[in-house]
């Protein structure tokens, strides 16, 4: 049984000289949600750039522990599935050349029945062979999360899962979510309030 | 304590230095053939050594950041660019005012010209990237890659440099394209080449302790020849009379005799060489070198210290507890 | 930034060395297909190009059929000056675009990053050659010139593109995270690329006017020396310019 757990040691994070956040020291384990809330500019979109290694703490430790092993989120792309309004696709391409061209780089030998089966579960069947410009905002955000979950991540990041979804696209996230229980972490940063429902923790942002 | 040992290094540092533009211009003689100018190698040789120090102690501490990921780190490579880039520009004026006294142009392509201003080219670039990104943590992470980046090509200018140029004038190795540094030795009746001119050695006279080589040069195409005599006195073991090339600053040497095979070493020599063999100009010459070691060290210390206090007033603004 | 000295023992993820071939391969089949839609490099190289070869033949005529020492040198040095503008134009493109279009953070997430400097190092040497063909074709029908030893002349143009592609990649991903990224990129690229400028400009000069072998040789050795430093110092900066 393979398990993943995430450890943050006293943990700060700013831009320059500007502090966002500081001193947040939590870990997770296999099979716990944590939701991250706190008002727009508290540094949860921050947060979550530190969770998967694009941005450097500038006090502290962040580090998975998988397998028996430790990783810098930097080196541990391939445990983290990340989802967010500002992660894009690459416009001239179609969503299965898309779809293919991450599968390809993350070392994945994917089949075309396996990345239409993909572009299927996020809602977006017979739509992969348009290019990605054509897409509208929500079929866009659907792409994401066919990016995030094709190597089944024990780690899933979600930034604004819901943003732009209609009601179908809600329910995707629902089933996302409860799967993602059974294989991993997952962390989630909001301003709605009904993700709540999601949370084992709530870590609320603001007021430094 | 700290603040003490820089106020006393400052002192020292300043009074060496003054005493060292003070024998500048009054204990060295005065060089034959150079007049005053020649005084300036006392600055300009030290500033150069010490702007390729500079470079190579910014990439190191470029390096060290990498690594360890420490500001302190960046401040210092950051500070050794800076002081670098000052002495690498006195290292360029003071050598564009000698070329100017000696050569008669203020700037000639001579390869250790070429080299200095890609090196000014390379600060430069360092500076204009480092105000190009807004991140701090991205701007000592990218400038640091590129300082080394640099690093790593730097040397090739040093070795094509000398490829752009026909000749150069720089004193110590002077040459014409094609020749080297060791001249050429030749025997009596021989003809060769120096870079581009064709010598014959048409006789080899002595006169007491004085050999005077009787040389035909011609240059290339055979368009003008001339007839020069080079010396050598063998009480000395020293070359004597250095007759300059037509038409050109440069002087044809007789370096070596060796009368029982009748064989001469004949190489070129640029006003300039020769400057160290005076004992006081020698001492003032390596006292320049490590006043303004020590002056580049001292103005490295102070400006890291500066921008690691500057960083340390930026975070305390920025409220991190 | 700080760090505190972590005692934790990390375990970077090791990629295959097969994984990473597969993936600088995808890296470069995307650039590719990318570039074939949008000509988002292409264009600005290939015009470039043609604009100053255009220019020079308007200027000077038919300047290739002199071909005395001076006049092949400044053949070289025309030719040279078109490539190099153009690649600085150009060759910045790739990663650029990725900024602009935000992608960067979703490729360093999945993709190793050896994998994506040499996939990216393989699509600007494709862009080179295709305008080296290009330039090279329009001044001889141009400028008129004319190539004596062509082994050699094409070496030397291969040979200095290399220097370019090695030299200029990992620089393109430095200005991709700055302002005035593409004024930047030539003030950065110039004084590196100075020492194969002027290799590159002799060597072609000797080939032009039908010189030897031999007489090439350092030429291209020199400029091979450099593309090989150049290219091992960038898989060994390209990690931290990628994380930064």
């Amino acid at each position: 049984m393979t398990s993943i757990r995430l450890e943050l040691q006293d943990v700060a994070a700013g831009y320059g000289a500007r502090v966002v956040f500081y001193g947040i020291t939590l870990s997770l384990r296999q099979g716990e949600t944590l939701v991250v809330a706190g008002a727009n500019g508290s540094g949860k979109s921050t947060f979550l750039r530190l969770l998967c290694g694009l941005q450097a703490p500038t006090r502290g430790n962040v580090f998975y522990d998988w397998n028996d092993a430790r990783y810098d989120p930097r080196d541990a792309g391939s445990l983290i599935g990340w989802v967010a309004p500002d992660l894009a696709l690459y416009r001239e391409l179609t969503g299965s050349e898309n779809l293919r061209f991450f599968a390809a780089v993350r070392g994945l030998a994917l089949h075309n029945e396996q990345i239409d089966e993909l572009l299927a579960y996020v809602g977006l069947g017979g739509r992969g062979d348009d290019w990605v410009a054509s897409y509208s905002s929500g079929m866009t955000h659907r792409m994401r999360y066919a990016y995030a979950l094709m190597h089944k991540p024990p780690v899933l990041l979600l930034d604004e899962p819901t943003v732009t979804f209609d009601e179908r696209g809600v329910e995707l996230v629902e089933r996302v979510v409860q799967t993602q229980r059974q294989r991993g972490i997952t962390v989630i940063a909001t301003n709605d309030a009904r993700e709540l429902r999601f949370a084992d923790y709530v870590l609320t942002l603001g007021g430094v | 304590m700290a603040l003490r040992i820089s106020q006393i290094a400052k002192l020292i540092i300043g009074v060496w230095i003054a005493s060292v533009i003070v024998s500048m211009f009054l204990v060295l003689p005065q060089y034959e053939g150079l007049g005053n100018a020649g005084r300036i190698m006392i600055m300009h040789v030290p500033t150069a050594w010490v702007s390729v120090l500079a470079f190579a102690v910014s990439a190191l501490y470029s390096g060290l950041y990498l690594r360890r990921g420490r500001s302190s780190d960046d401040d210092k490579a950051l500070a050794a660019a800076e002081s670098g880039f000052l002495f690498t520009l006195l290292a360029t004026i003071t050598g564009m005012i000698f070329s100017q006294v000696v050569w008669g142009v203020y700037w000639n392509w001579d390869p250790r010209q070429t080299s200095i201003f890609v090196l000014l080219l390379i600060y430069a670039a360092l500076f204009a990237l480092r105000a190009a990104i807004d991140d701090p943590d991205r701007r000592r992470q990218l400038s640091a890659v590129y300082s080394l980046f640099a690093f790593v090509t730097v040397p090739f200018l040093f070795f094509i440099a000398p490829r752009i140029t026909d000749s150069t004038l720089h004193p110590n190795c002077v040459f014409i394209q094609g020749s080297t540094c060791e001249g050429i030795v030749l025997q009596e009746g021989n003809i060769g080449l120096l870079g581009d001119r064709k010598v014959q050695l048409l006789a080899i006279d002595r006169q007491g302790d004085t050999i005077t080589a009787e040389v035909n040069v011609s240059e290339p195409g055979l368009r003008d020849e001339a007839l020069l005599q080079p010396t050598f006195n063998l009480a000395a073991g020293e070359r004597d009379i250095a007759p300059e090339f037509p038409g050109l600053r440069f002087r044809l040497v007789l370096e070596e005799v060796d009368l029982d095979a009748g064989r001469v070493r004949l190489n070129i020599e640029a006003p300039g060489t020769g400057l160290l063999d005076n004992q006081r100009t020698l001492i003032t010459f390596i006292a320049s070198n490590i006043g303004f070691t020590a002056l580049f060290i001292w103005m490295f210390q102070i400006r890291a210290t500066l921008l690691g206090a500057q960083w340390a007033l930026e975070r305390r603004e920025g409220a991190l507890p | 930034m700080d760090h505190e000295i972590s005692t934790a023992k990390f375990a970077g993820i090791r990629t295959p060395f097969r994984q990473i071939m597969t993936a600088m391969q995808a890296v470069l089949i995307k650039d590719v297909r990318s570039e074939l839609r949008t000509r988002y490099a292409i264009n600005a190289l290939i015009l470039f190009a043609a604009g100053a070869v255009v220019a020079v033949s308007l200027g000077i005529g038919f300047f290739g059929l002199r071909r005395d020492a001076d006049s092949l040198r400044i053949q070289a040095v025309l030719l040279w000056i078109a490539l190099l503008f153009a690649a600085l134009n150009g060759l910045s493109r790739s990663f650029v675009h990725e900024e602009e279009t935000r992608t960067l953070a979703s490729l360093r997430l999945a993709a190793p990053p050896l994998a994506v400097y040499l996939g990216k190092f393989w699509f600007n040497l494709a862009l080179l050659l295709v305008l080296d063909t290009v330039t090279t074709l329009l001044f001889v029908m141009f400028v008129r010139v004319q190539v004596a030893n062509i082994p050699l002349f094409v070496s030397l143009l291969a040979a200095g593109s290399l220097c370019l592609a090695t030299a200029t990649t990992i620089l393109a991903a430095v200005i991709a995270k700055a302002s005035f990224k593409n004024t930047l990129f030539a003030v950065l690229a110039f004084p590196l690329l100075a020492p194969t400028l002027i290799v590159a400009i002799e060597g072609t000069a000797t080939a032009l006017g039908g010189g030897s072998w031999s007489e090439g040789f350092s030429a291209l050795r020199t400029l091979l020396a450099y593309a090989v430093a150049t290219f091992v110092a960038s898989l060994f900066l390209f990690r931290f310019v990628w994380e930064a």
